[in-house]
């Protein structure tokens, strides 16, 4: 080594006299190197080709045809069992009418469904 | 009229939320030269090494892209993703060789004989033979001290960026430079007269 080593703020700002010529000829040498632009030669399209292939996109017309064969399907079985399927209807409607609903009852859902409602809303947003 | 084109950020934008391949694609052509030319450098001139590095680089930056925050340039992110697909590999290699007992060593260059330049050419050859040199004398160098004179020199980077793109502290970098051209200087020795 022929001289002290001493640090510099940064590579750009220059350096101590012992390096200067070092510092011109690695300047230099970035200089022409950066100079040199690379052909493409392919290199995109072999990056492109190597990417993973994009999720296929579902048809258009698939919502539309899984309502309509789940559609199908109800209308048959009521169809075929048209006994089962109104003892079915009846025992859920009473069901439901015979429930005893308050007005507390009712307030504590409501306050419930606006709370989760609410909560559910800030998570997303502070998500994002 | 002919558009403008578009920056970096708004293809950034358009492959982050509409997977815009056509943007990737831009964005690739853009930097590849930058990319492959740094990776050629750490590599010291092993080009093939350097494409395949190059590419795996633009293949992180692809699955990674939802996670730059546009605080640096892309192509600051882009060196550092390339300086850690070439640290990660050359540790690999190191690995392997010193894994494999029966794979003969490669003998270390001991000849610390400076390079010689060319001093009877033309321009054209005294930079090609710089070219030459500069190549095996960054050989001679650790792995960490190249990728400190490459991001320093090679790509113009502040002490400050360098350590970001290395993902290391700045004093870090500043010590690999110092001993990275201790070795230059006595490799490249002949080129001082010059």
């Amino acid at each position: 080594m022929t001289g002290p080593l001493e640090m510099n703020d940064s590579p750009r700002s220059g350096s101590d006299a012992g390096d200067d010529w070092l510092d011109t000829l690695l300047r230099t040498d970035a200089r022409e190197h950066r100079a040199d632009y690379l052909d493409d030669d392919g290199f995109t399209a072999r990056v492109m080709a190597a990417l993973p292939a994009p999720p296929a996109a579902l048809p258009a017309w698939r919502k539309p045809a899984l309502a309509a064969l789940w559609a199908a399907a109800g209308i048959g079985i009521a169809f075929a069992l048209p006994a089962t399927a109104t003892d079915v209807a009846h025992e859920i409607l009473r069901a439901i009418f015979a429930q005893r609903v308050s007005a507390a009852g009712l307030g504590v859902a409501f306050v419930a469904l606006v709370a989760s409602t609410w909560t559910a809303a800030a998570l997303v947003l502070r998500r994002d | 009229m002919a558009q403008p084109p578009l920056t970096d950020a708004q293809l950034i934008a358009r492959v982050v939320v509409q997977d815009d391949r056509n943007a990737f694609s831009e964005l690739v052509r853009r930097h590849q030269s930058a990319v492959r030319t740094t990776l050629r450098r750490l590599t010291a001139g092993n080009h093939a090494l350097a494409d395949d590095l190059a590419q795996e680089t633009f293949m992180l930056a692809y699955r990674n892209i939802k996670s730059f925050r546009q605080e640096a340039q892309f192509s600051t992110w882009l060196y550092r993703i390339a300086t850690n697909a070439f640290l990660a590999d050359a540790r690999k290699r190191k690995e392997e060789l010193l894994g494999d007992r029966d794979q003969e060593l490669v003998p270390e260059d001991d000849d610390e004989a400076a390079l010689s330049p060319e001093l009877t050419g033309s321009d054209q050859t005294r930079r090609a033979s710089l070219r030459i040199d500069m190549d095996r004398a960054l050989a001679v160098l650790s792995d960490a001290e190249r990728a400190a004179i490459v991001q320093c020199y090679h790509n113009d980077l502040s002490h400050e960026e360098a350590a970001i793109v290395l993902d290391c502290p700045v004093g870090t970098v500043k010590t690999h430079i110092l001993r990275a051209k201790a070795k230059l200087k006595s490799r490249l020795a002949a080129w001082e007269s010059l």
